[in-house]
């Protein structure tokens, strides 16, 4: 296990590593420049050049490189071109809020989609399966933007149950989460959809085999066969999904952040891309590549943990 | 005695309500102790360093926590009042005498606001060496004397027209604290070292709100709000939304929902428009083909169908321009556009050799929906009469730097740019992109006239106002005879607020949020 767990994490360092180096490259070889988006129309050509030199944007490609992984390794992620701030602040300012609105995503996943997926197993064929193989369907189909536009102008705007933007108030955790319903929902629905499909399927296959069939011989209660022995096995293929799936709603959580107005890692990026602001690019996307990587060895950790077939295997 | 008869689902149940009226009670207590004006502002604050100011946020920002000598009047036409100043006088055209209002006084035990503090400032700015992007609004300011603890004289090294319109109560008037400064190494971005306004920043969360809170020792008039919170909100149409979820008390709207939201308004709230700054024009670049042949230009000027420009693309809601200086400011061009003549620009195209169509060009754009909109029209009207346009949409990082010679031969590819620009309200602003200097900086056409040059320089010194007008005229007149511009608009900025806030606004709709207060 140790070893599996070892063998992992490197290469979940390589990962890291091709990211940085390959999103590098992308965005020096997209034209513009950072000087005159962060100095704007009234700065001289002087002005400008003594910004690209304060902030070494004259030195070779290869070199910024470089020097951007030496002071990675020291913890230190650079200066913002705009605010002069710390690179590593900004991030790990907006970085809470991603990993919170992702875990709500997720949470809105698990909680719906499990339970949904299980009951239409169970219910095989009736018409509740249908309803809710229906639901399921549309769920994946409808775009997240669309879910997001509908859920702000009903449950904000119509109902006023949920705010509409923002993050919530500093210290407020009720409000905090009030703000993230709605966002999370967004980005949430479509995986509700994806996990209730994959854990029907699951739930199908395991039902039928021969040890839930010994199971029931035995007289065991229904609850027990499906909950003890039949989701534990049916939920790891969901496992192993969410591990990606966590990717999925790191990069989808941009959409959230700007339709409902909250600060992010995913709007940051974005954000500095478009303004050539190489420093804070490289900065979130290292972090937000870490934190991928680290929630997919994760899930393959827990699998590991919950079949022992996989720890037999390693 | 009765036993309590607590079920499982009765547990979950009650739990799950104190939870929500837990969550919601310090929200309900909050909205009842203080209060509160909520504002969208386009983006966040970045920078609101006098000298290094990046956006309208950061001003809007300092014009809370910072005072100046004048500042703008919440009115329909750009006019100033005293601010820190108890009195302001044109001694000469060269001369200015000020008088600081006594008491004034700066945050974390800076003392009072003196004349020191008025010639550190200004002399920062045009200070060459602090490389100041503001400079230019200073741009004859000799030195400033002080007199006395509070007063001091502006001297300049030329009469500067733009003073009292676009410097004094601008960026670059704003008065900061000289000991401050000195101690915190001449330099802050979002922590000022100290602050004078009606409102004090009390906390700055990136990307999500700023709050101000009341100045409990300004001592002018008392800001009628305890606390002004800004959410920087990018997208309009999501800013709408908070205002339609009633979390917001007055934002921007998007030109594309004004025609809407004026017929049928949000119950509660009031929609205005106000006159933009903002220029907008299709340029082409004079010193490559196709577009070096002014005949070209001028069967384009004739092309363009921009009142179909304005329809799709503004939805009607903003007027045609005859200029680039807006109306209601010195320097507008009071003339009535040409209508849409075809068959005058197909005869240019015959003369210039080019009958049979066959002319490529390419038209740079912004990747914002309206630009996107008002270039499809232009890729029509052009295949109309024989040039084939192929839009080219690029993001900002990547727009604003396609003229810049310094970058390249990129500009050799630039046919026809759809180009926006925004002003401060003296003529000056305007202009000042053009000159044949800005050629490969800004002035994108890379036209180049000796006339709009020299005019330029006399403008600035011109102390008369019909004269200096004229001139700004004549400047666009220039523009309009080289072909190479078509003035498109000047866009509109709607605005939208609560009926129970009394907004104090420039005349362009950016908010003076001191001056806000609740309706009475």
């Amino acid at each position: 296990m140790l070893l599996f767990a070892l063998r992992r994490a490197g290469l979940a360092c390589a990962i890291i590593f091709c990211a940085i180096a390959l999103l590098f490259g992308m965005i020096y070889l997209v034209p513009g420049d950072p000087a005159s988006v962060a100095l704007g129309p009234l700065a001289t050509p002087e002005i400008k050049a003594a910004f690209r030199v304060r902030m070494g944007l004259d030195r070779p490609v290869i070199m910024q490189f470089l020097i951007f992984l030496g002071h990675v390794f020291t913890g230190d992620l650079g200066i913002d071109l705009f605010s002069n701030r710390r690179v590593t602040e900004i991030v790990f300012e907006a970085m809470p809020y991603t990993v919170a609105l992702t875990a709500c995503g997720i949470g809105w996943a698990i909680g719906l989609g499990i339970p949904l997926g299980c009951w239409s197993a169970i219910r095989r064929n009736t018409w509740l399966d249908r309803i809710t193989g229906v639901l399921a369907v549309a769920a994946i189909a409808v775009p997240s933007f669309v879910v997001a536009l509908y859920a702000l102008l009903l449950f904000a705007v119509e109902l006023n149950w949920f705010p509409a933007i923002g993050a919530g108030t500093r210290g407020d955790l009720g409000d905090q989460l009030a703000h993230l319903v709605l966002p999370s929902f967004a980005i949430g629905l479509g995986w509700v959809g994806y996990l209730a499909r994959l854990v029907r399927a699951s739930m199908l296959e395991v039902l039928g085999e021969n040890h839930i069939r010994t199971a029931r011989a035995y007289g065991l209660p229904e609850r027990r066969i499906v909950f003890r022995y039949a989701l534990r096995l049916a939920v790891l293929p969901t496992v192993a999904l969410l591990g990606v799936g966590i990717g999925h709603l790191l990069s989808g959580a941009v959409f959230a952040e700007i339709v409902f107005a909250r600060p992010g890692a995913g709007k940051l990026v974005f954000d500095a891309v478009v303004t050539r602001n190489f420093p804070v690019v490289s900065g979130a996307v290292l972090v937000t590549t870490a934190l991928f990587t680290l929630c997919t060895l994760a899930a393959d950790l827990l699998i590991a943990w919950l079949d022992p077939r996989v720890r037999a295997d390693l | 005695m009765h036993r309590l008869h607590l079920t499982r689902r009765d547990f979950i149940g009650g739990s799950t309500g104190l939870w929500v009226a837990a969550a919601l009670a310090p929200r309900a207590a909050q909205a009842q102790g203080t209060s509160v004006l909520r504002v969208r502002s386009y983006s966040d604050i970045q920078d609101f360093d006098p000298a290094f100011s990046k956006a309208a946020p950061d001003g809007d920002v300092a014009r809370c926590v910072f005072r100046q000598l004048i500042t703008y009047k919440s009115s329909a036409s750009w006019e100033w009042r005293l601010d820190a100043a108890e009195k302001i006088d044109q001694v000469d055209p060269k001369t200015v005498a000020f008088t600081l209002k006594p008491g004034i006084k700066w945050t974390n035990g800076f003392g009072e606001m003196t004349a020191e503090d008025v010639k550190f400032s200004f002399e920062r700015v045009a200070d060459p060496a602090v490389k100041s992007p503001y400079k230019g609004d200073w741009a004859t300011l000799d030195h400033v004397e002080v007199t006395g603890p509070l007063s001091g004289v502006i001297h300049l090294k030329e009469p500067f027209a733009p003073l009292w319109l676009s410097t004094l109560p601008w960026t670059a008037g704003t008065i900061l604290c000289k000991k401050a400064m000195e101690a915190s190494g001449n330099r802050f971005t979002t922590s000022p070292p100290a602050m004078c306004g009606a409102y004090l920043l009390k906390e700055w969360r990136p990307k999500q709100e700023t709050v101000l809170v009341r100045n409990p020792d300004y001592n002018g008039p008392r800001p009628a709000y305890d606390e002004i919170r800004i959410h920087p909100i990018e997208d309009e149409k999501t800013a709408e939304i908070g205002f339609g979820a009633k979390e917001l008390d007055f934002t921007g709207t998007s030109v594309s929902s004004l025609p809407k939201l004026m017929k049928d308004p949000p119950a509660g709230s009031k929609v205005e428009v106000h006159p933009s700054l903002a220029y907008v024009w299709l340029g082409m670049n004079v010193d490559v083909p196709p577009f070096n042949d002014i005949r070209l230009r001028k069967a384009v000027q004739k092309a363009v169908d921009v009142e179909a420009i304005l329809q799709a693309a503004y939805f009607g809601a903003a007027d045609r321009a005859t200029g680039i200086i807006a109306p209601g400011l010195l320097g507008h061009r009071d003339i009535k556009a040409p209508p849409r003549d075809l068959a005058g620009a197909k005869k240019l195209m015959a003369e210039a050799g080019k009958s049979g169509g066959g002319v490529k060009a390419t038209l740079a754009i912004l990747n914002k929906t309206e630009r996107l909109t008002a270039a499809q029209v232009i890729q029509a009207n052009f295949a109309e009469f024989g040039i084939e346009v192929q839009i080219d949409a690029h993001d900002s990082g990547t727009f604003w730097s396609l003229g810049d010679q310094s970058k390249g031969d990129q500009w050799k590819q630039l046919h026809m740019i759809l180009q926006r620009y925004t002003m401060a309200p003296d003529p000056s602003w305007a202009v000042a992109w053009f000159l044949p200097s800005q050629i490969g900086i800004w002035n994108w056409e890379r036209w180049n006239s000796t006339e709009f040059d020299q005019l330029n320089t006399k403008a600035l010194v011109e102390t008369d106002t019909k004269k200096r007008g004229e001139m700004y005229v004549r400047m666009q007149d220039l523009m309009e005879e080289s072909g190479a511009y078509v003035f498109l608009t000047h866009e509109v900025a709607g605005v939208m607020y609560r009926d129970t806030v009394a907004p104090a606004l420039m005349p362009d709709g950016r908010v003076i949020l001191p001056g806000f207060a609740p309706k009475a």
